[in-house]
């Protein structure tokens, strides 16, 4: 405890000197916490948009992702009420949404367009909560006409075939036998990804409907929502192990872009940590050197009354480690303080590549990362201590004696 | 106590070679104030810094209590922190600790308990006569009062050698008196043997014996010893 009280009175020593690298530490801190608050609130919005799309994880035919199907759903799940039933025992989940994909033509009559399709149960649009962002009309529903077959529309999709709410529309596709089907819709609702490619193509029908147009009872995949999404990993393990014919997938795997923006911002905010550390670092070494030099008679002061070389860089290090620790614990601050700021003021990050809506500039504070980034920083002062003081401490001692 | 024989030592820069101490001899005794004096360049503060362990490059062979000195680094280090005190000329005192802790400082280094500790530094302040002044940091005291310190501090852990590099060169005389006698009294008391580098004949005229230095040569000289003031 002694030799800190000395360290903390010798950080105080060149007050101003001392000032300007703990801010120059702190700014780095917050910098550092700030960009990978913004990151972990990235990932954290993109995996849960991930996993609320998908699914936690999903239940797939072997063969689901390996091979092209001739027909359609020629890999998909038939007679999944057992399977569900089944799964509906565990405790640990929310609920299981059955889907299809399809594709075909849709038509208004006089306009045709390529669409993508997702049969879904109306179910889903509660599980989820509100995932597209309806223009007009409603989500799929089970009340109403069940002689009507319903259908929601991305908005470019709907804009292109000049229709809105109320209007009918045709879907034709190819039945699971290789036959032409067709079946018609009355439009429930026009809604916007977020995606213009995906508000181009996407629609959305109950998943009864689909399979009347498809003229199947399969399905493409269960989805599986958990009550609680860390332990997705768990339950992939135990129903993989217990039914080696079907396929279960995390949302992860199937997360092509929740991985791609995780690594570019992994790499991007990596580089720029790396940068501040060595920021910190020379500024912390600049620092050390000149006191250092400018307390080399006192160096050789201590070592002539018996010192160590060891004692002599410790007393260097306790000093650039409280540097480094009240840097990171002002850094800290400021990062809390800019997190709450950025809430309160409600900036928005323009749209990413790919899409048309911004999103809230938000960032997470992570005590973990906080509490890492200073232990980093209070190694790096070491290491910047450590190298300033082995130097001053290796000079014979009559020649620091003699220093001026 | 002190015995050093045929120490030689020299300096080379670029391409020239200056010898300092051309094989010196002389034997110290346990208790004895001895004088190292000498003109500028005479290799005062050489012979000084071999016999104070602080240099240990240079050739012949040093004795202390009638065992050889070491080479090793730390085997050094270890008999300044047990054996010896310095005093230095601008006394060196470290400015972020008060009297009291740069007095304690070297027993910080020793395995003494902070009872010992604190009993040995209030006894030496005392001595030094600077009790009332221990919580103040050395830019607070005068040049002849950052002395005393520096005095008791080389002389609180009761080393059996005490180095001093010109002790009196920065204080006016009546202060330099004062630590003079000083460093008499405490060396007398703790039976401690002085070394002192010094130009000053206030100092000389007190100690034991004077040694000469001249061209790197050691010579012996009466001093015009006060045997009232020297015992």
């Amino acid at each position: 405890m002694r030799w800190i009280i000395f360290a903390f009175l010798n950080v105080l020593r060149n007050g101003r000197r001392s000032l300007f690298t703990i801010l120059v530490s702190a700014v780095a801190v917050a910098a550092i916490l700030t960009t990978s608050g913004f990151a972990l609130f990235t990932y954290e919005s993109l995996a849960e948009k991930a996993a609320r799309d998908e699914g936690n994880f999903i239940i797939t035919h072997a063969k689901f992702f390996e091979e092209e199907e001739d027909t359609p759903l020629e890999y998909g799940l038939s007679d999944t009420q057992v399977l569900r039933s089944q799964l509906a025992e565990d405790e640990e989940i929310k609920s299981i949404l059955p889907r299809i994909n399809f594709n075909g033509l849709i038509s208004n009559g006089e306009k045709s367009s390529i669409f993508i399709g997702l049969g879904v149960e109306p179910e889903e649009f509660m599980v989820k909560g509100p995932f597209l962002s309806m223009l007009s009309g409603q989500a799929l529903s089970d009340f109403g006409d069940e002689n009507q077959a319903q259908i929601v529309l991305g908005k470019d999709l709907a804009r292109s075939l000049k229709v809105k709410v109320g209007d009918y529309v045709t879907l034709m596709s190819t039945t699971t036998d290789g036959a032409l089907n067709a079946l018609d819709f009355v439009v429930r609702g026009i809604y916007t990804t977020g995606v213009p490619d995906l508000d181009k193509r996407q629609l959305y029908v109950k998943l009864s409907d689909a399979q009347s147009l498809l003229y199947t009872n399969k399905v493409s995949s269960l989805s599986v929502y958990l009550f609680d999404l860390n332990a997705t990993q768990r339950k992939v393990a135990q129903y993989q192990s217990r039914d080696q014919s079907l396929l279960f997938v995390p949302w992860w795997e199937k997360a092509f872009y929740y991985q791609s923006v995780k690594a570019l911002y992994n790499r991007i905010f990596g580089l720029l940590g790396g940068i501040m550390v060595l920021l910190v670092f020379f500024s912390i070494s600049n620092t050390m050197a000149m006191t250092v030099t400018e307390r080399t008679r006192e160096i050789g002061t201590v070592a002539a009354m018996g010192s160590y070389q060891w004692e002599i860089i410790r007393n260097f290090i306790l000093e650039s480690s409280i540097i480094g620790f009240l840097g990171a614990a002002i850094g800290i601050v400021i990062s809390i303080i800019v997190s709450w700021g950025l809430v309160y003021l409600g900036l928005e990050m323009p749209p990413p590549p790919g899409s048309n809506q911004g999103y809230p500039l938000t960032i997470t504070f992570s005590w973990e990362i906080a509490l890492s980034v200073m232990s980093v920083m209070v190694v790096v002062c070491v290491l910047a201590a450590f190298r300033a003081a082995y130097k001053g401490s290796s000079k014979s001692i009559t020649e620091a004696l003699s220093h001026v | 106590m002190l015995s050093f024989n045929n120490i030689k030592k020299s300096y080379t820069t670029g391409d020239v070679t200056v010898a300092a101490l051309k094989g010196v001899s002389a034997n110290i005794r346990k208790g004895e104030t001895v004088a190292l004096c000498g003109p500028s360049g005479s290799g005062k503060s050489t012979l000084l810094n071999i016999c104070g362990l602080l240099d240990d490059q240079y050739e012949g062979d040093i004795w202390l209590n009638n065992s050889p000195i070491p080479k090793n680094k730390n085997d050094l280090t270890q008999i300044r922190r047990e054996k010896l005190g310095f005093i230095f000329q601008r006394y060196n005192l470290i400015p972020v600790m008060s009297v009291l802790e740069n007095i304690e400082y070297p027993l910080l280094m020793l395995d003494m308990n902070k009872r010992q500790r604190m009993d040995q530094v209030i006894e030496i302040a005392h001595k030094v006569g600077l009790k009332d002044h221990i919580s103040k940091r050395p830019d607070q005291l005068s040049g002849g009062q950052q002395q005393r310190v520096a005095i008791a501090r080389a002389l609180v852990k009761r080393p059996e050698i005490v180095i001093a590099d010109e002790p009196t060169a920065n204080l006016d005389t009546s202060t330099a008196n004062m630590v003079i006698d000083l460093m008499r009294d405490l060396g007398n008391d703790m039976g401690s043997t002085f070394i002192v580098a010094t130009h000053d004949h206030r100092m000389t005229d007190r100690c034991h014996r004077v040694l000469d230095l001249a061209d790197g040569m050691l010579q012996e000289v009466q001093p015009q010893l006060d045997t009232r003031k020297a015992s």
